[in-house]
């Protein structure tokens, strides 16, 4: 069932409010329920974007004992999802609003420019890459996603910035920013969650418990810094920027950063 | 000894602006051709900062009575000329007093750095008190071989008695462009309605800095912090062992933080780099930039930080 993506796009932007409206009309029912197919594939950690490499900093911040039991994993966690929201929320906002090659190129070169600590800015760019390259192969139905990424690898200064690349992705897949902004939040809860368990910090059966457990707060972080500009993207936590950029200097490591 | 800065109407200001200066070379010299501030902005301008043989400006920007009041807006422009070198520096540290009636003080420099020039702005730190709300903005225009080192640090307020990242709201942005090209875009927020507060996010550390270098002129300097700082950081990372972790119970403020905690990374992506600094006391941040930015004599005539 193909539908245009106004349509989809005006559905997907209320999908988080209120499901009911939409069973009353049929076509727009049958729209949302495809498209959830390809949200909860973009969601999934099954989908090779190598997110797996990346511990957004826990590892660095165990290994110099910031972060020792579950009240510091916590704690730890939510410093970084107030972080995505302040700092990459903006940048995800804007991609989805405006998913064409230029404005994505901008926002790219202006994110690289505030990402401060060069190992985030490699996860970034390395995931990022990653998600733009299985999105082209799988979203088939958008040939735009595969036409500007052959264009930005032409260009050769396009850095493929995670937050970017998947607000980009939302925009042309019509999901609306107010899911891409909250499913980058989910993404960042989960990614942590699941380093903190192969670190051997909590077992899986605790992580999903502390996954559930920060739903909210995660929430009320997204109302928090959902749809700010850009130009208001920001830090705000200094020392979580030392410890993620801190990560090279760790002799044995099991992630990238 | 000293240029002062003409007052009100005597350097062809812009809107808004409450100090100027313009450096550029004659006969071979950095030399000062237009300045002027007025209140609450001072600037002063030693005729001889650094040894003779150095071609440096320095400039002193100075708040009356100390500090910035609630409400108080400084507004810098600063041009520096291809090829020339100038130091901009304060006297002592920049003490935000309390907002009243939810006021915000503000800082705004706007510098243009030319072709070869460099631009080192190495401040004290910035000091909020109790419930200050304070914004600073620095822009910096500037050419691709140009040079620049900016410190830009705050301390957790007057901890001696008892204030510790008790403000109400402080921001500050550092922006590099080259052209209309961002280079590096930093902007740190600190809100104390935020959740967990300001003092939780800080763990115990009273002074966050940050330094960028940028430019080839100072590629030994960078080198070198890049260097020390992996070194310096190395031991306090061991990879943790569950016995090990067992045994300790949540960290709170650890005891075995580092007192000074920093990485360090490139950017531009060779263009500089850029280095943020946690510490638990502010005269180790003195010695660290002291220290670090020592290779700085060369060019501005003085150490920074020497007093």
């Amino acid at each position: 069932m193909r539908c245009s993506p106004t349509t989809v796009t005006e559905a997907s932007n209320v999908l988080g409010n209120d499901v009911q409206v939409f069973k009353a009309n049929g076509v727009e029912s049958d729209s949302i329920n495809y498209h959830q197919w390809s949200q909860w594939q973009l969601l999934d950690s099954f989908l090779p974007t190598g997110g797996f490499a990346h511990s957004y900093g826990l590892e660095a911040a165990i290994q110099s004992c910031f972060v020792v039991g579950l009240e510091d994993l916590r704690f730890y966690t939510l410093s970084v999802l107030d972080n995505t929201g302040s700092l990459l929320l903006p940048f995800v906002h804007a991609a989805t609003k405006s998913p064409n090659f230029d404005a994505w190129l901008k926002l790219d070169r202006l994110l690289e420019a505030s990402l401060t600590n060069e190992i985030s800015r490699k996860a970034s760019s390395s995931q990022g890459s990653a998600l733009m390259r299985i999105a082209a192969s799988i979203f088939l139905e958008i040939p735009s996603l595969k036409k500007i990424r052959e264009s930005a690898l032409i260009s050769g200064n396009c850095l493929f910035h995670h937050a970017t690349v998947f607000g980009l992705v939302c925009g042309l897949l019509g999901f609306g920013s107010e899911f891409s902004q909250r499913a980058y939040m989910y993404m960042a809860t989960r990614d942590i969650l699941s380093a903190a368990t192969r670190l051997n910090l909590i077992g899986p059966i605790g992580a999903a418990i502390l996954q559930h457990q920060m739903g909210g707060d995660a929430e009320k972080l997204v109302k928090k810094w959902m749809n700010r500009h850009v130009e208001d993207a920001c830090q705000t936590t200094p020392l979580l920027d030392v410890i993620q950029g801190s990560h090279g200097y760790l002799c044995s490591r099991l992630f990238s950063s | 000894m000293f240029i002062t800065c003409g007052g009100e109407g005597s350097g062809g200001e812009r809107m808004g602006e409450t100090g100027f200066a313009a450096v550029e070379k004659i006969d071979g010299k950095s030399t000062v051709t237009r300045c002027f501030s007025k209140y609450p902005l001072k600037l002063i301008i030693p005729k001889k900062a650094g040894s003779s043989t150095s071609d440096a400006v320095w400039i002193f920007s100075l708040s009356y009575g100390g500090g910035i009041v609630s409400g108080d807006r400084l507004v810098l422009g600063l041009s520096v000329g291809d090829g020339c070198t100038v130091a901009l520096t304060t006297q002592a540290s920049t003490k935000v007093y309390k907002s009243v009636g939810s006021k915000c003080s503000e800082q705004i420099l706007e510098a243009k750095v030319g072709s070869n020039a460099l631009l080192a702005v190495i401040p004290d730190p910035v000091t909020c008190f109790s419930t200050a709300i304070y914004s600073q903005k620095q822009i910096f225009r500037v050419s691709s071989d140009s040079n620049l080192v900016i410190v830009d640090w705050i301390t957790s307020g007057r901890h001696e008695s008892g204030e510790k990242w008790d403000f109400d709201f402080y921001k500050s942005n550092n922006s590099i462009f080259i052209g209309n090209e961002p280079l590096l875009v930093d902007s740190v927020l600190l809100d104390q309605k935020s959740s967990p507060t300001v003092a939780e996010r800080m763990k115990g550390y009273q002074v966050v800095a940050m330094i960028i270098i940028m430019g080839t002129k100072l590629k030994h300097i960078q080198d070198q912090l890049q260097i020390e700082i992996q070194q310096m950081m190395e031991v306090y990372f061991r990879p943790t062992t569950v016995r090990k972790r067992e045994m300790i119970p949540d960290s709170g403020n650890h005891p075995s933080s580092p007192p000074i905690f920093a990485s360090c990374s490139a950017f531009g992506p060779k263009v500089g780099v850029v280095v943020r600094i946690l510490s638990t006391r502010t005269e180790a941040v003195y010695d660290f930039l002291r220290h670090h930015l020592r290779g700085l004599e060369q060019f501005l005539g003085a150490p920074p930080y020497c007093r």
